[in-house]
């Protein structure tokens, strides 16, 4: 007899990744101590009063905020590259990648929301602004890949999830340079600045700690995806070895000559 | 397979039992929702024509045609504010400028927490006609007969994240940061 035996771990972790892990837990205390401590706040001289002008302690934030958003554009190009891989090839490791990265970009999304709003409210006098184009696309990319995560999980079968989330996925990433571009292109309907690395108006400290923020929510990003894909692949493995050892137990019975057990009456 | 029973069974995975018409009906729901919420958003953001911020020399240029709408416009407060009282509320009156144009504004409620000249600011309300309540304590007041009775007031900062101690702001000519 021949038994088909889907073998499966037990975690997500592994030595890689806890070494991962404990890197990245020390780079998020360094960014805090230097993002909330060794920084100066944002203070200028107005050159006529002599007031103090800028955005003061609230600019710690920004460290946070900003790479927050480029990394959820990381996770949602990773998620559309994975979408269409798995259309072309339909192998679960795409589909797996893809719903993984969906899910930590939609988290990181919801951050650059959260973080941006509590900056806002002090720099902006709002928490929210509906005129703003940056803010209302990004809070479309939110609710379509809250939307594709949701169409994931309202049908078990899982090739129906995987093909509808592939075809959601792509759409909603077409939001992403409408969301980078926004205060190009519309200057007039937006609080956003523009670039402020393109125009290089930020230096020492201030650079220093702006580029550790986006080394550690780059590790941030690796760490939650590589985790993520490994649930993702267990689950996958779980539900294949569930079908294999209800299998292998009716074979058994069945070369057993137990039919009751075979055709599950025997309770 | 081995045995005298095993004949009697059909062990080929049989199709997938198809998804009751409740449980179809969600994913369609999910995604009926999240296109209404989409729409929604961008309804609320692109058809409403107070969202566009106006320049205060496009303003000015559009006077006529504003009449009594509400409108946004974008400007820097020019130094010189006055605080007042307007109708049993605080206000604050300054004078806005961009791109060489010049309205003087009454702004009734609290003003923005970083509210200060040189910094700008978009606020939203309608011209009035008529004198400026405190004008004689503005610096150089547009004083045209007409001004901005505003009562939202939100600030667009600047691109410009340089520290050093004691750094001047770079303010341009009319207000504008650079």
């Amino acid at each position: 007899m021949t038994e088909t035996m889907v073998t499966t771990g037990t975690t997500t972790g592994s030595g890689g990744s806890r070494v991962l892990g404990a890197v990245t837990l020390l780079g998020l205390a360094t960014l805090l101590l230097f993002a909330f401590g060794l920084t100066e706040p944002d203070v200028r001289l107005h050159p006529t009063t002599g007031e103090e002008i800028g955005q003061f302690d609230a600019v710690r934030l920004l460290y946070l905020h900003v790479p927050l958003a480029v990394f959820t554009y990381v996770a949602f190009v990773l998620c559309a590259v994975a979408s269409a891989g798995y259309l072309v090839r339909r192998t679960p490791w795409f589909d797996t990648m893809a719903h993984a990265a969906a899910e930590v970009g939609t988290v990181f999304c919801g951050l650059v929301l959260v973080t941006g709003s509590i900056w806002g409210r002090p720099v902006w006098n709002t928490w929210w602004e509906w005129g703003d184009v940056r803010l209302m696309t990004t809070l479309v990319l939110f609710l379509m890949f809250a939307g594709y995560l949701a169409l994931r999980r309202a049908t078990v079968d899982p090739r129906a999830a995987a093909l509808r989330g592939a075809v959601v996925a792509l759409v909603a990433v077409l939001d992403l340079p409408l969301v980078n571009r926004s205060v190009e292109w519309w200057e007039n309907r937006t609080l956003h600045q523009k670039s402020t690395l393109g125009e290089l108006k930020i230096q020492d400290l201030t650079l220093f700690t702006l580029m550790l923020g986006f080394l550690v929510f780059g590790l941030v990003l690796a760490w939650l995806l590589l985790h993520r894909f490994r649930v993702g692949w267990l689950e996958r493995e779980d539900a294949e070895l569930g079908v294999a050892t209800a299998i292998a137990e009716r074979r058994a019975a069945i070369d057993g000559g137990d039919v009751d057990a075979a055709v599950g009456e025997d309770a | 397979m081995t045995g005298p029973v095993a004949d009697e069974f059909d062990l080929t995975p049989s199709p997938s039992r198809p998804e009751s018409s409740g449980r179809r009906a969600v994913p369609v729901l999910v995604v009926l929702l999240v296109v209404a919420a989409i729409v929604g958003v961008l309804v609320k953001t692109l058809g409403d024509a107070t969202l566009v911020f106006h320049g205060v020399d496009a303003a000015v240029e559009l006077r006529s045609d504003l009449g009594d709408d509400r409108f946004r416009v974008v400007g820097t407060p020019l130094p010189g504010l006055v605080e007042t009282r307007v109708d049993g509320e605080s206000a604050v009156v300054f004078t806005l400028c961009s791109a060489g144009a010049y309205a003087d504004v009454v702004h009734v409620g609290d003003p923005a927490e970083l509210f200060q000249p040189g910094v700008p600011v978009v606020l939203q309300g309608a011209w009035t006609a008529g004198s400026v309540p405190g004008i004689a304590g503005l610096d150089a007041p547009a004083a045209d007969g007409w001004h901005l009775r505003t009562d939202h007031m939100v600030v667009k900062h600047d691109n410009d994240y340089r520290v050093e101690e004691g750094r001047q702001a770079d303010i341009a000519a009319c207000g504008a940061t650079g």
